[in-house]
């Protein structure tokens, strides 16, 4: 009579009775102590935000490729083209509001502009399914899965670069969406825009959670991602599902982009950095795995914060090297991902529908 | 019911049916028997939609069925269960159940549909929580039979239950399709147990290199010398 | 340039023993001829120009790395996402070989032509160590590693400012005393056939046919009997020693090295761009096309220059559509026009 498993329950399974996972993860809470001891507890509600939103993103890549088999690389994409929407609905506001101040319009502004920029996600996502990967779909004989790689590869050198041609390279970004004082949180102040990003985030994953589980569609959608062929024959239409989980994961990422304009902006290639670090999570945590798509967020969030608070400096030959602070950003993470996937190659969770590693 | 017309079919370059004939009459069990390879399993994959045919026809309920993709002949009212089973093996054996029905709009004929399925196989409703990828060979094959029959098909195409399971669970699988016959079911089985296909239905085809070689009411067949040499092994 | 696989009576005459010498390098009759014409282009107006010439320079660098790429994605299927860090790591490591300059950490002052030989190896060795790597993962998942460890190349290029000036950029000696394109031209044009002929005759012996295998389908070959380990292996250690060597030309000939303009994933899609549009798996698709190619988007970036990365969009297209349209590519074109010509012959 148990038709769904909780969340939680979920999470403590894949938990215990698995020692990489056990590791990784009481490694991570130890660092998140030493970062909140060392950099000061704002350091950690920082990593908190950032986990919820690579969470947010590698969710969406982990439906891409368990449900279509595309390894999305253009991903980061979807963020850029969400920060920008966003920045182009909030900023006239923002501007007309200085001349005229309208308190609901300046507390409702910020969501309205990350509406936007979800819709325009799922209208993207929509275009581009239908406009790329279904003819390549229909052209595809063998091969499909790197096919479908390199197609996202072509979609991202053409946003990034379109963007750059007709919008220029430079950076468009916000101070903070909303005006009014970080809030006290114990003895910490939080910026209220980083607490709503990171409650955006948190409940765009649950009624993700929600959706996939409990609704038809989403059993659909589920159904796909598992067998492909007993899902046609279960009478679900193919040309239906993937349409809607490209849309949805284009939209999650444009909502990230959206909700994080204020510390990211919106500049052609501000996706890359997003795009790292959520096909990190997804090469940590195994593909098809949301649950480890979550806990793989803060994970990498984490490792990110003290890559950035931990610098030390080696001395050679009388010449200084820093090692550590945010230039290292993507080289520290790289390292601990090739210990890790050294150890457990098809990431800590392993996955459970498709696979990393070569059978 | 279904009436297939001289139909041709191939994978790739491949051509492995042969104009191959044959009709199905509503409420009526036939079977398909034949050799390892004969193109029977093909020839369920076309009138299912997984695969379009080369020439010919696919007629069910007198709609042409060529080009009518797999999900659609789903929602028109022919349910397919494979040889591979095709279960979603993440799921419970209940969302499992509820996946069959996904055509089927009306939730509270899906719960009466549950019921009946679950009377037909008890042993699934025991297992219901359970996810199907961690259930033996033989729950799997009931499971993917009960899935089948959830969206209320109008005809039911087997392919070879009783692969893999134990004598006493082929001898329920038959008698549970038997008795969807009973419900006005229309079925059309594959089977390599010729003996037992030939007994529990009406009429069978004998396919042997992916053409129709022989079909007559099965009582008949049971009896036919080429029969009973090649496949009764008497 | 082209390696047709024409079927071509050996007589013994002179003629037909070169035929089948170069053959098997594999250097059709009509390769031989584009290869001449290349050669001989800037001795002749309008592309005896100094910019011209360095067009034709760019053109080969990147056949060559097309090359050397298309060894990777082609044959075993796994898409080097780190090629071009792997091209840089090459031209640092011969480039601070080659310091004299007392700004820098060391002063080895080595001569180019033997720090470029170096950085091939170097090349080679983290090329070895990330096919190694990324052995277990499949295909895709050996790209996004590969991928990583690029970015992690160029971040290690990028920080480690002592001995790489980092954003700023390093201006390595140059390779020959003249300040004329043309020397250098004749020697890429070398390195470039060097690439060629040397992972040919790789691809043409059981090698090939192993690798083909493997990027087909693993555990069929794994099946027939072939161990993977050591091929996959093989191969990305081959391929990176060659984009080392490459990136070594790169160092040595421009003067100027920073790690976004040489390392970046962008420089990386620029040659898998190349490959795919020439026809993946045919080794001289990329290499025949990246010559009006260059021409092509240089022409563009020199009069178009209100409309920066024009040529990348146009690069991001003719991907997307060459997948979409023709997954083959050009040499897939190639191989069909052949056909149907002989077609024709026979029936007629
Ligand atoms: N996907 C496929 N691609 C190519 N050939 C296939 C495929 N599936 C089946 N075949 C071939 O078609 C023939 C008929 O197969 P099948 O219909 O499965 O026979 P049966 O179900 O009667 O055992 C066999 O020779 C088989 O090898
Ligand atoms: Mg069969």
């Amino acid at each position: 009579m148990k038709e769904q498993s909780s969340l939680g329950s979920t999470l403590v399974k894949k938990l215990t009775g698995n020692l990489a996972a056990t590791i990784v993860v009481g490694t991570t809470l130890v660092l998140a102590v030493v970062i909140g001891v060392e950099g000061g507890p704002s350091q950690v509600i920082n990593s908190i935000v950032t986990g919820g939103m690579w969470a947010l993103l590698a969710v969406g890549l982990a439906l891409v490729f368990g449900v279509m088999n595309v390894p999305h690389f253009a991903h980061g994409e979807s963020f850029m083209v969400g920060a920008y929407v966003a920045y182009f609905v909030f900023n006239p506001i923002h501007t007309s509001l200085k001349e005229n101040p309208n308190t609901f319009l300046g507390v409702t502004a910020p969501f309205l502009a990350m509406l936007a920029a979800a819709v325009a996600g799922l209208i993207l996502g929509v275009i581009l399914e239908r406009l790329l990967f279904y003819p390549l779909r229909l052209k595809t004989k063998s091969g499909w899965v790197m096919n479908a790689f390199l197609l996202t590869v072509g979609i991202s050198f053409i946003l990034t670069n379109g963007t750059t041609l007709t919008l220029g390279p430079n950076f468009r970004g916000i101070p903070r969406y909303w005006d009014v004082p970080p809030l006290q949180v114990g003895s910490v102040r939080v910026a209220v825009d980083r607490i709503i990003a990171f409650f955006i985030a948190i409940i765009s994953i649950v009624a993700l959670w929600f959706f996939l589980r409990q609704t038809r569609t989403g059993r659909a959608i589920r159904a796909v991602s598992q067998d492909e062929l007993g899902a046609q024959m279960m009478g679900i239409n193919l040309n239906f599902i993937y349409p809607l989980t490209f849309a949805l994961a284009t939209a999650m990422a444009a909502l990230s982009g959206a909700s994080l304009l204020f510390m990211f902006q919106a500049y052609p290639t501000v996706g890359l950095k997003p795009l790292y670090f959520a096909w990190y999570v997804v090469m940590l945590a195994g593909l098809g795995n949301v649950v480890g798509a979550i806990v793989g967020g803060f994970i990498v969030a984490v490792l990110q914060s003290a890559t950035q608070l931990f610098t030390f400096t080696v001395t050679v030959l009388g010449h200084e090297f820093q090692i550590g602070g945010i230039a290292w950003e993507d080289v520290i993470p790289t390292f601990v991902m090739i210990i890790v996937l050294l150890v457990v190659p098809s990431g800590i969770f392993g996955s459970e529908v498709k696979g990393v590693q070569e059978q | 019911m279904l009436q297939l017309k001289n139909l041709d079919a191939s994978y790739g370059f491949l051509q492995i049916l042969w104009d191959v004939s044959l009709h199905i009459a509503d409420g009526e069990f036939v079977g398909l028997i034949g050799p390892n390879g004969a193109g029977k399993t093909t020839t369920l994959r076309t009138i299912a939609g997984l695969l379009k045919p080369m020439k010919g026809e696919v007629l069910f309920k007198g709609h042409k069925m060529n080009t009518v993709p797999a999900h659609e002949t789903t929602r028109m009212g022919i349910s397919y269960i494979s040889e591979d089973l095709n279960l979603f093996v993440d799921m419970s054996v209940r969302e499992n159940l509820l996946m069959g029905a996904y055509i089927v709009r009306d939730q509270q004929k899906q719960l009466e549909t549950l019921d009946f399925v679950y009377e037909l196989f008890p042993r699934l409703k025991e297992r219901e929580g359970q996810l199907a990828g961690t259930m033996s060979g033989g729950e799997r094959k009931m499971l993917a039979i009960a899935r089948g029959m959830m969206s209320n098909p109008l005809l039911l195409l087997v392919d070879e239950p009783s692969l893999g399971l134990a004598p006493h669970l082929v001898t329920d699988v038959f008698k549970s399709l038997r008795r969807l016959q009973e419900t006005g079911v229309t079925l059309m089985l594959v089977e390599q147990r010729v003996n037992a296909t030939l007994e529990i239905t009406d009429r069978a085809y004998v396919m042997e290199q992916g053409r129709i070689v022989m079909e007559g009411p099965s009582s008949e067949l049971m009896t036919n010398e080429h029969v009973k040499a090649a496949y009764l092994g008497i | 340039m082209a390696s047709i696989e024409m079927e071509r009576k050996n007589d013994a005459s002179p003629l037909g023993a070169i035929t089948a010498a170069m053959k098997r390098i594999g250097i059709s009759p009509l390769g031989l001829v584009l290869l001449v014409v290349v050669a001989l282009l800037p001795l002749i107006p309008p592309f005896n120009q100094e910019h011209m010439v360095r067009w034709l320079i760019m053109g080969a660098f990147l056949a060559a790395q097309a090359i050397a790429f298309d060894f990777t994605a082609g044959y075993i299927n796994v898409v080097n996402f780190g090629f071009a860090a792997l091209l840089g790591l090459g031209a640092y490591t011969s480039a601070i070989l080659a310091n004299k300059s007392p700004v820098l950490m060391v002063q080895p002052g080595l001569s180019p032509w033997i720090g470029i030989w170096i950085g091939a190896i170097v090349a080679g060795l983290v090329g070895l160590g990330l096919g190694w790597l990324t052995l277990r993962l499949r295909g895709i998942f050996a790209a996004v590693m590969a991928w990583f460890v690029g970015i992690a190349l160029m971040g290690l290029v990028r920080n480690l400012t002592p001995l790489t000036r980092g954003p700023l950029g390093m201006n390595p000696s140059s390779l020959l005393n003249t300040t004329a394109n043309l020397p250098y031209y004749y020697i890429i044009l070398i390195m470039m056939l060097a690439v060629y002929v040397s992972l040919r005759l790789v691809t043409e012996s059981h090698y090939g046919l192993a690798f083909k295998a493997i990027g087909q389908n693993l555990d069929a070959a794994r099946a027939s009997g072939i161990n993977p380990t050591r091929y996959r292996v093989f191969n990305f250690a081959l391929s990176s020693l060659f984009a080392g060597w490459l990136g070594g030309f790169y160092a040595h000939y421009y003067g100027s090295l920073t790690p976004q303009t040489l390392m970046h994933t962008s420089k990386t899609v620029e040659v898998l761009a190349l490959v795919y549009i020439g026809g993946r798996g045919s080794m001289w698709g990329g290499m025949f096309i990246a010559f009006p190619f260059v021409f092509f988007i240089e022409y563009l970036r020199s009069n178009l220059t209100e409309l920066p990365g024009l040529h990348l969009v146009i690069y991001g297209l003719l991907m997307v559509l060459v997948m979409i349209l023709y997954p083959d590519g050009l040499a897939g074109l190639y191989n069909w026009a052949v056909e149907k010509i002989k077609g024709l012959g026979n029936s007629g």
